[in-house]
């Protein structure tokens, strides 16, 4: 079973009056452990895309499934369950809540899947020491650098443990350094921890961090290619 | 399979964790703004405040008021002639409580004035001329000496028992009693002080002089006396009197025209004609009163010759008239408190506005829409609440600084009750919108990015 599976996914809007086709017959499968890269100018349909993968967002045609779940047919509650156990969102602009700590701010998934503040507190530490900011437990994001707020960022994403991580232009607010680090990060928690990782990307040397780069040009997909680091997707 | 470890224990516990930190977010909300904060909760303390003290004055006075009628003596009947033509023989008291059952004493009235003169000083007072049977019929006890005696009623004795303000005016600290004075000329005999009446002092008691009625006729020039006051034994038994006397004056000042022979004044009192109660008279004359007695209803042709009245129905309607002034009172500073509730709709809503990507945020980790419903509403609680705490207190000070200013003021645990929950209504109401709408942002319009 595929962890994520699109099939014919349609995505319209209606922008005054005028019906807007973001994504057009979408056909997308995602293996376990795959490290996907998403790229196309934009308005392509990218960010439409992630957000429906993201479960932020429901298809208006089409099926996806993500671990078994029918999306189409769930609830926002159960949504929001979906988000909370199998997917972790890492943002352009990091998106921490700025009166909150470092350790606070990993903390927010698990509080909303309801674990005791001992538990919390325990993996949040070891979600930052995974993504190297163990000594910056106690630090309000304002303290932090931009590459430092990313990686909080990140130790949110996987402190709930989830199957995938959804990163929407996760270095576009980052100098190269910081850039890279972030992806070193994604690869190492890819290959140790077996993280699925679906990033959107308008940089090509970011991209091909991925296995594969999956270009979309208004809202439909253009070519899937595998990159030096991919490997065989069966 | 996304709800495996969700059975019924965790769920509960899952939902106090998040209620919870749903409670911290909220007051976290309420820190963030310190300044627009404050001024919502300005703008709610500002409500509970008048609602407090404007129901804490209006409860005193209904107290003050109340406790003046009060001082009258309860079960008190007065009956007081509006006409020279009409004034009663002495002996009519005496003679009323033979006849009206449940009724025990009673004491002719007549007020005069005389010259006084005590030691060097002179001046004019007015004077209260009773029986031996006042202490008793007005609940009114003498601190110093002893009332005066029916003998001394009798021999139109020249004693005086003082209300409590001449008594203190004349000695200071020291009793009068045994000391004389004139009236007009005669010398009189302080026998007694009465107890003071102080803020609930209605007639002016304390600043006359009660002298026997005998007495007080002679220095008057006069045979009858203006009132009679009567004492029944109880509250119902008031009620009844007053039916009796109505149809006993009506009888006598010749009114009854359904009974045309002569003989009809013996028909005998229990079964009197259908409608005599209604005519009966109670109304409001020798005391001071918000509104006029309802049930007044002058004897045809009579043009309120008599008036009959009892007391403790002036205490209730004084009591009920001054609690519907304080409720009123309540209501229009209310309308402040419900101004102060469009304050918190309003910061809310603009504090929702700006937290979109917070929302975003929160629901994309896995929070649902009552976490944020929650949150928010709590946030507005919160923000009430505090309101609510210094309204009180605010309340609570703006009632001292009233009473300081000679108003009667009376701190209600009643109108604190009602403001605080109005307060707390109206942060839950004003709330429930922008929480409401913080709950239902979609979560990608909340991170859209800027």
């Amino acid at each position: 079973m595929p962890l994520i599976e699109l099939v014919n996914i349609s995505r319209t809007y209606r922008l005054n009056q005028i019906r807007v086709e973001a994504l057009r017959d979408v056909n997308l499968t995602i293996e376990e452990g795959d490290f996907v890269s998403i790229m196309g100018p934009s308005g392509s349909g990218k960010s439409t895309l992630l957000n429906i993968i993201g479960c932020l967002d429901r298809p208006s045609a089409g099926t996806y499934t993500i671990v078994g779940n029918r999306v189409e047919k769930m609830n926002d509650n159960q949504l929001a369950d979906i988000r909370n156990q199998l997917i972790g969102f890492v943002f352009q602009s990091f998106h921490l809540l700025p009166n909150l700590d470092a350790a606070a701010n990993v903390e927010l998934p698990l509080i909303y899947r309801g674990l005791g503040g001992k538990e919390r507190r325990r993996r949040a530490i070891h979600a930052l020491e995974a993504v190297g900011l163990g000594e910056r437990v106690h630090h309000l994001p304002s303290q932090l650098s931009g590459g430092e707020q990313q990686r909080v960022a990140i130790a949110r994403a996987i402190a709930g443990e989830p199957r995938v991580i959804l990163a929407d232009e996760p270095t576009g607010a980052l100098d190269s350094k910081s850039g890279e680090n972030i992806m070193a990060i994604f690869t190492k928690l890819n290959k140790d921890m077996g993280i699925t990782i679906i990033q959107v990307t308008h940089e090509e040397h970011i991209a091909q961090y991925g296995h594969r780069i999956c270009r979309l040009r208004d809202g439909q997909i253009l070519q899937i290619d595998e990159t030096q680091n991919g490997r065989a997707v069966t | 399979m996304t709800t495996t470890d969700n059975n019924k224990k965790n769920a509960v516990f899952s939902f106090l964790v998040r209620t919870l930190f749903a409670a911290k977010m909220a007051w976290h909300g309420v820190l963030t703004h310190p300044l627009r904060s404050a001024l919502t909760i300005l703008g709610v303390a500002i409500g509970v405040t008048s609602v407090v003290s404007l129901m804490g004055i209006g409860e005193g006075a209904r107290q003050a008021v109340v406790a003046q009628f009060k001082s009258l003596g309860t079960n008190v009947i007065a009956i007081h002639a509006n006409d020279v033509s009409v004034e009663f023989d002495p002996e009519e008291a005496e003679e009323l409580v033979e006849r009206v059952s449940g009724v025990e004493m009673g004491t002719p009235v007549i007020n005069t004035k005389a010259v006084m003169r005590w030691r060097r000083a002179r001046g004019t007072i007015n004077l209260v001329g009773v029986n031996n049977e006042f202490p008793d019929v007005r609940d009114h006890p003498v601190i110093a000496g002893h009332f005066f005696t029916q003998w001394h009623v009798m021999q139109r004795s020249p004693v005086a028992v003082l209300g409590y303000n001449v008594g203190h005016g004349l000695m200071g600290g020291r009793s009068p009693v045994g000391h004389t004075f004139t009236l007009n000329g005669e010398t009189f005999r302080i026998v007694g002080v009465l107890a003071p009446k102080g803020a609930a002092n209605a007639e002016g008691i304390d600043d006359k002089i009660l002298i026997p009625y005998t007495t007080a006729l002679k220095i008057a020039g006069k045979k009858k006396v203006e009132q009679i006051w009567l004492k029944a034994n109880s509250t119902q038994e008031a009620d009844l009197a007053v039916v009796q006397l109505g149809r006993i004056y009506k009888r006598k000042l010749g009114l009854d025209q359904t009974a045309p022979t002569p003989g009809g004044t013996q028909g005998g009192e229990g079964e009197a004609g259908p409608g005599a109660t209604a005519e009966v008279m109670e109304k409001i004359a020798a005391a001071p009163s918000p509104r006029p007695a309802p049930e007044k209803s002058p004897i045809p042709g009579g043009e309120d010759l008599i008036t009959i009245t009892n007391l403790n129905q002036l205490v209730k309607e004084a009591d009920q008239a001054n609690r519907v002034m304080t409720l009123l009172l309540g209501g229009i500073a209310a309308v402040s408190l419900l101004v102060g509730g469009l304050g918190i709709m309003n910061i809310m809503l603009v504090s929702v506005t700006e937290r979109t990507v917070e929302i975003g945020v929160r629901r994309a980790v896995g929070a649902k829409q009552i976490d944020l419903l929650i949150q928010f509403l709590m946030e507005a609680l919160y923000v009430s609440a505090l309101g609510a705490i210094a309204g009180t207190a605010g309340g609570i000070w703006g009632l001292n600084v009233f009473s300081h200013y000679g108003f009667h003021t009376a701190l209600s645990l009643q109108s604190i009750k009602i403001a605080v929950m109005v307060a707390l209504g109206s942060g839950l109401l004003f709330g429930i919108y922008p929480a409401m709408i913080a709950s239902s942002v979609p979560p990608i319009e909340a991170l859209r990015r800027q």
